[in-house]
């Protein structure tokens, strides 16, 4: 079944635990069934964040590190898309890259980095790094940084590996290529040591968007996030952003803009449906990033009552398409859309 | 504990395709399991039917072999990353330990400890991590252009590391308590935003052999890996690590100490000795050479005559013990380059055993008996076929003798372990 509609929606649980209790150990299963409610909804992707300390709060924000998380869930879904926050503070360029391609491989291709561009306040005085970045020495940072876990990404080839026991050729000598970075922060020389991505590479996520980094996004990623706005200037973010994608040379479409909401949906879903409408359809955004509490009942009334409004409308597709996120997004590389 | 009661520890050391550097390909590995998922449950599921304490991921943050003609020979260029893999394993087993290496030279000590602190909690307790100190060159290349550290400075910074770790493990900011840690080479200023272990803190383990390793293990450790062949050498680093405890204030049995044990094992002598043979003569000489010369850190073993003695070796930069022990080994049995390189291809210097069921338990039970082991760390020859057979043949074999459990007893790995709960 599939009405043809191009909407994409990731929804993305809240730090902080729902219902905080001091004696409650972290609950996995609480978020294994939100997930999986998620994914028998034909949601795109969930979005963890990873949270260092806020200023203030020493209080558990999101119970475990969000990699492992998505490592672990996994393993108990099949189609959804999970994609991780880090830090490019907390990892080296070469560890996270790794962690990445594992996720990937791990879920079938269906993992994501949500990097962000916006440095969090406390966290590099955690990290031996007590006077932190310049914000341009930040940003400069930050994109050496994409590129070199891009880079990484594509160090072996599609058809690298041979697997021939016979012939003694575990993988073709000719097709892992090093990736001898050496730049303003970071040296590496690569390659990864964890094989190709089986949907080419794992989703790109920015978030934290200044205006000077919207070159960046749009030269590296494959999906922003971006802040709630009226319509009119949403469309014209959304416009901007696109041209800059193609003055990269790249198609304007392989760079999906997902508007982040936190829409209180209990008693009026129709109106929460008009307005992701009107946004989506004049083209402000490619679809939407629905923050909520980690609640399963606050994901049940956006599946139950906003959903099924946006498929009568012919806005969102009925049922997954491919099975990899690179489909679900309809970004290429996907492989099987 | 009653010496009678005393039970074993068992590893099941999963790495690759399996230990053999010709693992993948014997026509029984299963020679994707680099990108395979669903074999590591598998595999993660029969080692806790068997009742092991724990499985164990080695780690390298780059390629073990920079000579790709020789690396691309061999199935130990791609695989998972270990604590993605280890957090997948978890919500798919439910009592077996969940133990992954990771570097102090690559990492930063408050990242490291949140990251293994959240796989504790995915496993309900069942987590550890192996602290190294990364000896390998190729490794230093991904991480900056200054190359590899000297050994003394990176068991410097791994103190300080470790430190820094076990102390947010323990609800602290870094080291001293409502300050933040500041050292030479850290700061971190907050205690972690995760709540605490439910096994009180992740197990740590360590394999360091040298004496700033074997100092550092009796610092901090709760199991320590190691490489002995004999038993004299093996008794000979249980007595010295065990005897180093005092020092810092630690009992004999905080530390369990576990060799690694590569066991060939099937029904009959003449079946264990064919099925060794099948794997030697699938190493090829290059491969088999330049394993050898990685361990040993010396890059051009390849130009001495391969049918001839080892030559005279400078001092080592990376794994100094395990130079030592390979330097002792040609000596003492007198093996030319070849035969030694493919003695040590089978199981990198570890301790080989081919034999039937009852003959691996004896070895097994001798050293253990013998106060030179807790337990041991398993290196099955090739996935999974090696580790089914030690887990449905040594096993139970170990069970009847009253040498291994039958059942977990507790839930956490420090229950399995019988360590104590940090306070
Ligand atoms: C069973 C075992 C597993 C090990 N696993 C790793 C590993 O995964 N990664 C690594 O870099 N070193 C590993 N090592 C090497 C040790 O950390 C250590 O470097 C080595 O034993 C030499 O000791 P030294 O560092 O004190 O010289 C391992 C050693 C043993 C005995």
């Amino acid at each position: 079944m599939d009405n043809g509609a191009t909407m994409h929606l990731a929804v993305s649980p809240l730090p902080g635990i729902a219902e905080p209790s001091p004696a409650a150990e972290p609950d996995f299963s609480l978020l294994a069934r939100f997930v999986q409610r998620a994914e028998a909804a034909g949601v795109d992707l969930v979005i963890f964040a990873d949270s260092a300390p806020a200023s203030g709060s020493d209080v558990a924000t999101m119970p475990f590190e969000a990699t492992t998380l998505v490592a672990a869930l996994a393993t108990v879904t099949s189609r959804i898309g999970l994609v991780a926050a880090a830090s490019t503070v907390a990892h080296q360029p070469y560890n996270l890259a790794r962690r990445f391609a594992s996720l990937d491989i791990i879920s079938h291709g269906r993992a994501g980095w949500n990097a962000t561009m916006a440095q969090a306040p406390r966290e590099a005085a955690n990290f031996s790094r007590p006077e932190g970045f310049s914000g341009d020495d930040f940003r400069r940072r930050s994109e050496e940084y994409v590129g070199i876990v891009q880079g990484l990404w594509q160090g072996w080839d599609k058809d690298a590996l041979k697997f021939d026991k016979i012939g003694g050729r575990f993988h073709d000598p000719e097709k892992m290529h090093l990736l001898d970075h050496k730049g303003e922060f970071f040296s590496v020389r690569g390659p990864l040591n964890v094989a190709r991505s089986p949907q080419d590479r794992p989703v790109l996520v920015l978030s934290g968007l200044s205006a000077s980094d919207m070159d960046i996004a749009a030269r590296t990623a494959d999906v922003v996030l971006l802040d709630d706005e009226p319509i009119e200037s949403a469309k014209t973010r959304h416009d901007d952003l696109k041209l800059r994608v193609a003055a990269c040379g790249r198609d304007p479409d392989a760079v999906k803009v997902l508007m982040n909401v936190s829409p209180v949906i209990d008693d009026r879903p129709a109106v929460t449906a008009d307005r992701l409408e009107d946004l989506f359809r004049s083209k402000s955004c490619d679809g939407f990033n629905m923050q909520m509490p980690t609640k399963l009942s606050a994901l049940d009334s956006f599946v139950d009552l906003v959903l099924p409004a946006l498929r009568r409308r012919g806005l969102f597709r009925e049922s997954y398409r491919g099975t990899n996120l690179r489909s679900h997004l309809g970004l290429a590389g996907g492989g099987d859309l | 504990m009653t010496a009678a009661s005393r039970q074993m520890k068992l590893g099941a050391f999963l790495w690759a395709t399996g230990h053999h550097i010709a693992a993948w390909r014997h026509p029984k590995a299963h020679v994707t399991a680099g990108i395979d998922i669903d074999h590591y449950i598998q595999l993660a599921r029969t080692a806790e039917a068997a009742k092991f304490d724990m499985v164990f991921c080695e780690d390298a943050a780059g390629l073990r072999e920079a000579n790709v003609a020789i690396s691309s020979q061999t199935s130990r260029s791609i695989g998972f990353e270990p604590i993605s893999l280890l957090s997948a394993l978890a919500v798919q087993t439910s009592r077996i330990g969940l133990v992954s290496t990771a570097s102090t030279s690559y990492n930063e000590p408050y990242g490291l400890a949140r990251t293994f602190l959240s796989l504790d909690h995915l496993s309900g307790g069942r987590g550890g991590w192996n602290l190294v100190t990364s000896a390998s060159p190729i490794e230093a290349a991904n991480f900056g252009s200054t190359g590899l550290r000297p050994h003394a400075d990176r068991y410097q910074r791994a103190r300080e590391f470790a430190e820094v770790v076990t102390g947010l493990w323990r609800g602290k900011p870094g080291g001293a308590s409502g300050s933040g840690h500041d050292s030479q080479s850290f700061s971190v200023r907050d205690p972690l935003d995760l709540p605490r272990s439910p096994q009180g803190a992740p197990v740590l383990v360590q394999a360091g052999a040298s004496d700033v390793g074997r100092d550092l293990a009796a610092r901090t450790a709760d199991v320590v890996f190691t490489a002995a062949q004999t038993f004299e050498e093996a008794k000979a680093f249980y007595d010295d690590l065990k005897g180093r405890l005092a020092a810092y204030g630690r009992e004999p049995d905080d530390i369990k100490i576990m060799p690694g044990v590569a066991p060939v094992v099937a029904e009959t002598t003449t079946q264990a000795q064919e099925k060794y043979e099948e794997l030697q003569e699938l190493i090829p000489d290059d491969v088999g050479v330049a394993l050898l010369s990685s361990y040993l850190s010396i890059a051009d073993l390849w130009r001495y005559p391969i049918d001839g003695p080892l030559p005279e070796l400078p001092p080592s930069e990376g794994m100094q013990s395990r130079q030592a022990l390979v330097i002792e080994q040609s000596r003492r049995d007198n093996l030319s380059i070849r035969q030694l390189a493919r003695h040590f291809a089978g199981a990198r210097g570890h301790w080989r055993i081919v034999g039937t069921a009852a003959q691996v338990a004896d070895e097994l039970q001798a050293r253990f008996e013998g106060g030179a082991a807790d337990g041991f760390n398993v290196m099955p020859s090739y996935f999974p076929g090696e580790l089914d057979a030690f887990a449905t043949l040594v096993v139970p074999e170990l069970q009847r003798r009253g040498l291994f459990r039958k059942d977990y007893e507790g839930r956490t790995l420090r229950d399995h372990l019988g360590l104590k709960r940090p306070m």
